[in-house]
């Protein structure tokens, strides 16, 4: 088991590596793609071995495996692989147009690497220290990707990005401490007090006061990380200045390592302090999500900017789905967690493709990608469909779980706030598919005058995730395989 | 007299707040409580960076008394990489990097005048102590008021960020927020195990803005811009 958690974590670094020995770029690419595939592999069979032989820990708790950790790092592992297809093709694409040097190039790979591996580490720790200091990890190896172009604009975007998640993830160090502080009274080790499982089973001995201080402080810290208004800031320009393979890294998978932890400091906050006190809080913080990201979604402008903002729509959706709770809140917002992370992965990736071929990013000055861009424009078109919440695709059954967890909760509240969020959901959905159709249809350049990837093996490396993806999203709205529903409805019983 | 306590896997060590130990640490909070203000009264650049630097090496000071009451291995490293790092080499990295090569004298980009933030930090130290007055924690450590303190240092960080503009002067900002968190770290939880760790990631953050500052610094576009003409990047 141990060995496949050091695969989970290792694996992604292959890439990085083979660039950073001086490899061919056909060598690095294949190395990319296999060591993503690699990482995906062992996470489905770690997830596989957790949900038949319960949690798995060595290392006194610095390695640490139960369903929900598998779960998510299934989920970011598949970003991974999704991200690593469609790094390829676009960074070799932007370096035969000569818009970044062959060191740049390196960079990114070597960066993107770090980045992926530091991700997938957070999920597969118990120590909260730990957890800390690999988000912290995660995001220092993200601002070089999200600088990369050192245009002034992308590095504006990547110092705003820096100094606010990292006074975001000093306050998460705050709320670390003040959790340590509250097993005062526990004999546990020092590592120990900072272990998630003796925490959670020992939640009704911590000190309540340090307790709520803590998750109020938690919420805040990586809510920085998660994107939640409003410490949302950095996140539409970190998304709109990165290259597009990293957004949807960004997008599908660093807010969901910051909404990993959220969970796992509100279960503890569960068993200390009893549900109300953290269901309030997320509620709050995630109305106010889903209410500015669907404000901005309604704006229309930078296309990219505007798919960010439905990331902080989502993230919203996924705490409000917390804050109702219960084992349809957990279960929606963990299906969420998936729908959204395949869903935004292809939607950014394919907006790739939009920035490739007419070099904007302003979706006013895309005209009909159906006749210029056919894939491109068609999975654009489709993805934005399943991202706002259209059937048939998976992020409708999850939106669909998560409204009537509102329904089931407490006698008036929560079916007016699940209401809310219905009609908040609908808004959203009319002003992003209006932008998106805006850029899909009408007239648009002559065929052959746009042209994103020039080469074969570009088009075929940057196609694959994007009908990968799709296909994917389509299958879980229809049914949720046998085996994910398990792993979904254990790492429900894991924080509940 | 208040008695206060920590727990060492088993074994509770006792510490009075009028010890040497916790006089020391209190002191240096102060000082250090004094150097923020001292940042915020002032307008030139290089002023920030000297009351940064002396506001480090008191911290340095402050976590090798904690080390050697604890005799803790990792709070001498912390106290050597804080002396190092924060007292030496930031500030000379700032000096020569940012503030030389950028021509960086008076800081004009303040959104409020010296008077009115000094008044509004005065009131954050008020507020500090009011939630968390020194006689509520049940067992701290060495030295209560130091938490009061440091949540204080944590609310001047984010001031400083909040009413100067300039880019230079946020990044003080954030350092003088992260001296606050490592002085509460030491003086409330002196156990804690990644403390090091956290450290050594917060360096590296300031190395990184300090990085960006500098590279951008030679297109001279980004020194230059102050938040509020960062219109095209609104959100």
């Amino acid at each position: 088991m141990t060995a496949l958690v050091l695969l989970v974590v290792l694996l992604p670094l292959l890439g990085g590596l083979t660039v950073a020995v001086g490899a061919s770029s056909f060598l690095t690419g294949t190395a990319m793609v296999a060591g993503g595939l690699g990482a995906f592999a062992s996470a489905v069979v770690l997830a596989v071995r957790v949900s038949g032989s319960g949690a798995f820990h060595t290392w006194s708790g610095f390695i640490y495996v139960d369903s929900l950790g598998a779960f998510f790092a299934l989920v970011v592992s598949l970003v991974v692989v999704l991200a690593s297809f469609g790094s390829v093709a676009y960074i070799s694409a932007e370096e035969e147009r000569g818009e970044f040097s062959h060191f740049q190039v390196r960079l990114y790979f070597v960066f993107f690497s770090v980045f992926a591996s530091a991700m997938l580490a957070v999920f597969l720790t118990g120590n909260l220290g730990l957890l800390w200091t690999l988000i912290e990890a995660s995001t220092l190896a993200s601002v070089v990707l999200v600088g990369l172009e050192a245009k002034a604009r992308s590095l504006e975007a990547a110092w705003k990005y820096v100094i606010i998640s990292s006074f975001g993830v000093t306050i998460a160090l705050v709320a670390t401490l003040f959790l340590f502080y509250s097993a005062s009274a526990l004999h546990l080790s020092a590592d120990q007090r900072l272990t998630w499982a003796y925490l959670f089973a020992h939640g009704h001995s911590l000190a309540p006061a340090s307790m709520r201080l803590a998750f109020l402080l938690a919420v805040i810290g990586y809510g920085t990380k998660v994107g939640l208004v409003p410490m949302h800031t950095w996140l539409p320009d970190a998304h709109s200045e990165a290259p597009s393979p990293v957004s949807a890294m960004l997008s599908a998978g660093l807010l969901n390592t910051g909404m990993y932890a959220i969970i796992r400091y509100q279960a503890i906050a569960r068993a200390a302090l009893g549900t109300a006190y953290p269901s309030s809080i997320l509620l709050l913080f995630g109305f106010l999500s889903v209410f500015l990201g669907v404000m901005f979604l309604v704006l229309g402008g930078n296309f990219k900017r505007l798919f960010a903002y439905s990331s902080v729509e989502h993230m919203g959706v996924i705490s409000v789905a917390l804050g109702f709770g219960g084992v349809l809140g957990i279960y929606g917002a963990l299906l969420q967690v998936l729908t959204h992370a395949i869903g935004k992965a292809v939607l950014f990736l394919s907006s790739g493709h939009v920035v490739l071929g007419y070099r904007t990013r302003e979706s006013a000055k895309v005209r009909g990608m159906l006749g210029s861009l056919p894939l491109a424009g068609a999975v654009l078109l489709l993805a934005s469909l399943a991202v706002a919440g259209s059937p048939p695709f998976g992020v409708f059954l999850s939106e669909l779980t998560i409204v009537r967890a509102g329904f089931a909760g407490s006698a008036v509240v929560g079916p007016v706030l699940a209401g809310l969020l219905v009609l908040l959901l609908v808004i959203g959905f009319i002003s992003l598919l209006a932008t998106t159709l805006g850029m899909v249809a009408g007239d648009g350049p002559p065929a052959g005058s746009v042209v994103a990837y020039p080469k074969l093996s570009g088009r075929v490396l940057a196609a694959v995730p994007l009908v990968g993806g799709l296909a994917a999203l389509a299958v879980l709205g229809l049914w949720v395989p046998v085996g994910l529903n398990e792993l979904i409805m254990h790492s429900v019983k894991v924080v509940l | 007299m208040v008695e206060l306590s920590v727990a060492v896997t088993g074994s509770v060590e006792r510490l009075s707040a009028t010890s040497l130990a916790g006089t020391l640490v209190t002191l240096s909070s102060v000082l250090m409580l004094l150097a923020a203000f001292a940042c915020l009264g002032s307008k030139l650049f290089s002023r920030y960076v000297v009351y940064y630097a002396f506001q480090s090496v008191v911290l340095a000071f402050a976590c090798g008394v904690v080390a050697f009451h604890f005799q803790s291995a990792d709070l001498w490293a912390l106290a050597f990489i804080t002396l190092a790092v924060k007292g030496v080499a930031i500030p000379l990295a700032t000096r020569g990097l940012l503030l030389e090569r950028l021509e960086l004298r008076r800081d004009v980009a303040l959104s409020t005048g010296l008077s009115t933030s000094l008044i509004i930090g005065a009131l954050l130290t008020g507020f500090a102590f009011l939630v968390i007055p020194p006689a509520d924690l049940p067992h701290g450590v060495v030295a209560t008021s130091a938490v009061a303190l440091s949540t204080a240092l944590v609310l001047l960080g984010g001031l400083c960020m909040v009413v100067r503009r300039h880019i230079v002067a946020q990044l003080i900002g954030w350092l003088i927020t992260e001296n606050g968190v490592f002085l509460g770290a030491i003086t409330l939880v002196a156990t804690f195990p990644f403390i090091v760790e956290a450290g050594i990631f917060l360096d590296l953050v300031a190395a990184v803005l300090i990085m960006i500052v500098f590279v951008s610094g030679i297109t001279r576009s980004l020194a230059e811009a102050t938040a509020s003409e960062l219109r095209e990047l609104r959100g």
